[in-house]
């Protein structure tokens, strides 16, 4: 288990006792929890930057965890769930997991079978952070590429050549030559297909077959 | 009959012995008493032991005796009409007198057997009725007994549609006390080794073990089968306890809970477990006409005195209501509306209200259904 500082589990269930237990189990591995005892609660909260994931008792006064899942898809919150539950349906686990949920346990789970699911829900939050970042970065880059340059980037990634972006640009098949050059350098792309992936990043039209 | 033809010559015998001891005493008395008495006592005595035979047997010998004796001319033995006159004058009423004491004996004896006979009479009603009595209450006990049986059956029946709230119960001390093992084990584990974390996980382990044993305790409790046992029952606790043993469901079924507990509600004289189940089988019924419906689910529980010395208690939920017209049918065995379930709850629950002396009855109200019950309160103060 590597501590990871940064990284905060986020915990939500009705019942003091379980809060309390699955901090301490968190704490003795080093991982740091943040408890709350409604979803109201934890929406209310703020939320720090970094990897995070959510711990999340099925059955909640109010509503249920599954209702809660589907609140944070549809705010556009990819925080990565693991769902425990007294007594583990399996429709409702085929739901949860279907909705994206990382894992689900039914009490009494093992501490290391909570602690290898929050393991995996950071990873995916990790990665998702990354992947966050990286997009950032593309269009951190992207931004700084001129407006002719941006266009031609449109054109290359669909597959057109030099001498057709040309044509169509108005302009001589030199001067596409080295504002392609360009894009490449500011792009810091590495080869043609990674650039066309950066423009599918970016949401650019994607190549024309 | 031989008791009788002994009796019979008792009587005779008598009748010869008093004559002839009336006749020795008025013979030695002669000059100073009436002739007549003591024969007429000689008389009464025969008839009186012997009857009719001996009363005529001393009638005439007394006639004979006293004519011989002491009518004129004295002694004489021949047949002559001159002492008629003294024997028509003694014989009539000694045989007046003979059939008088007759007549007394036969009434006295027939009163005797009357009331011999009324004896025996209340003696075989009483043994009849005593027969009836203790046929009565094997009866009623055999009801009773089989009421209680019921009541357990749907009990347990209960505590089924209940498993998974149950199960969750239980499953959440569990929890608690997988998880702060593993903690422990984690702090130990640990470099360098927490041990106060270590023990602070220990003491929760402990903690959450007792809590699972309690509702483990609650629920066979509940489900046990035993006699009613009567006891102060104080209500509001017991209100809170249902509750506490129904939060799972509770909470399932996305349910608020009001109450409203009166703090003077006095005790009442009543079987726990059965007043229990009452509660339970108006809450379980509450939760599930609530969510079968949209709208708001909200459940308010009153208990409080009444001004006829009974505590009042109220389910009231916000589900569609009782089924129209069918009211009346609510408490019969095997009605049900439900999809699962026997239809025994309120049959079960009217029958165990009714032997504790109360009363069960619903309203409809806008909004939806209610249900009352009210118990007799023991005297004193909650």
């Amino acid at each position: 288990m590597n501590p990871d500082n940064e990284a905060i589990v986020y915990v939500v269930d009705d019942e003091e006792a379980a809060r309390s237990a699955i901090t301490s189990l968190l704490a003795s591995v080093g991982l740091k929890a943040k408890t709350f005892a409604s979803p109201a609660d934890f929406t209310a909260a703020k939320r720090a930057r970094g990897p995070a994931c959510l711990v999340l008792d099925v059955r909640l006064p109010g509503v249920s965890g599954l209702d809660f899942q589907r609140e944070l898809q549809a705010s556009n919150d990819n925080l990565p769930v693991i769902f425990i539950t007294g007594h583990g349906d399996i429709p409702m686990s085929v739901e949860a997991m279907k909705a994206g949920a990382v894992e689900f346990l039914t009490k009494p789970f093992r501490g290391q079978a909570l602690l290898d699911a929050i393991q995996r829900a950071l990873e995916k939050a990790r990665e998702a952070n990354a992947e966050i970042e990286r997009l950032a970065l593309l269009r951190e880059r992207y931004a700084k590429l001129t407006p002719r340059e941006q266009e031609v980037m449109q054109l290359v990634i669909t597959g057109l050549l030099n001498k057709q972006i040309a044509a169509q640009l108005g302009t001589s098949e030199r001067t596409i030559k080295i504002h392609r050059g360009q894009v490449v350098r500011k792009m810091q792309a590495t080869s043609l297909p990674d650039l066309v992936r950066m423009g599918d990043k970016l949401g650019l039209p994607s190549p024309k077959y | 009959m031989r008791p009788r033809k002994s009796a019979a010559l008792a009587g005779y015998g008598v009748a010869a012995i008093s004559v002839a001891a009336a006749a020795v005493v008025t013979r030695s008395l002669e000059s100073h008493i009436f002739p007549t008495p003591l024969f007429f006592a000689a008389i009464v005595a025969a008839t009186r032991v012997g009857g009719t035979g001996p009363g005529l047997a001393a009638v005439a010998l007394s006639t004979v005796v006293l004519s011989y004796f002491f009518v004129l001319p004295l002694q004489a033995l021949g047949v002559s009409t001159s002492p008629l006159p003294y024997v028509v004058q003694f014989g009539g009423p000694a045989l007046v007198t003979c059939w008088f004491v007759k007549k007394r004996k036969d009434a006295e004896e027939s009163l005797a057997r009357a009331r011999d006979e009324l004896e025996l009479r209340v003696q075989e009603r009483t043994a009849l009725l005593e027969a009836e009595i203790a046929e009565r209450m094997r009866a009623e006990e055999a009801v009773q007994k089989m009421q209680a049986d019921l009541a357990h059956v749907s009990r347990v029946l209960t505590m089924g549609e209940l498993t998974t709230s149950i199960a969750h119960e239980i499953n959440q001390p569990l929890m608690a006390v997988v998880v702060n093992g593993d903690a422990a084990m984690g702090w130990m584990a640990a470099n360098p080794p927490n041990l106060e974390e270590a023990r602070q996980a220990v003491d929760r382990t402990i903690a959450e073990g007792t809590r699972a044993g309690e509702i483990i305790r609650r629920i066979r409790e509940f489900a046990r089968k035993s006699p009613p046992r009567k006891a102060a029952v104080s209500v509001n606790p017991l209100i809170e306890e249902t509750l506490g043993l129904m939060q799972r469901e509770v909470a399932r079924h996305g349910v608020t809970v009001h109450t409203k507990l009166s703090d003077d509600v006095r005790p009442v004289h009543g079987d726990r477990v059965q007043l229990q189940q009452v509660l339970v089988n108006l809450l379980v019924n509450a939760m599930e006409a609530m969510g079968a419906a949209a709208g708001p689910r909200e459940l308010e529980i009153t208990s409080a005195n009444d001004t006829t010395g009974r505590v009042v208690v109220t389910v009231a939920d916000t589900g569609p209501g009782l089924p129209a017209g069918e009211e009346s049918r609510l408490f019969d065995a095997f009605f049900t509306t439900k999809r699962e379930g026997l239809g025994m709850g309120l049959s079960i629950s009217r029958t165990i209200i009714e032997g504790h002396g109360g009363r069960l009855w619903p309203e409809n109200r806008p909004g939806g259904a209610v249900f009352h019950f009210n118990l007799p309160a023991m005297d004193g103060q909650a």
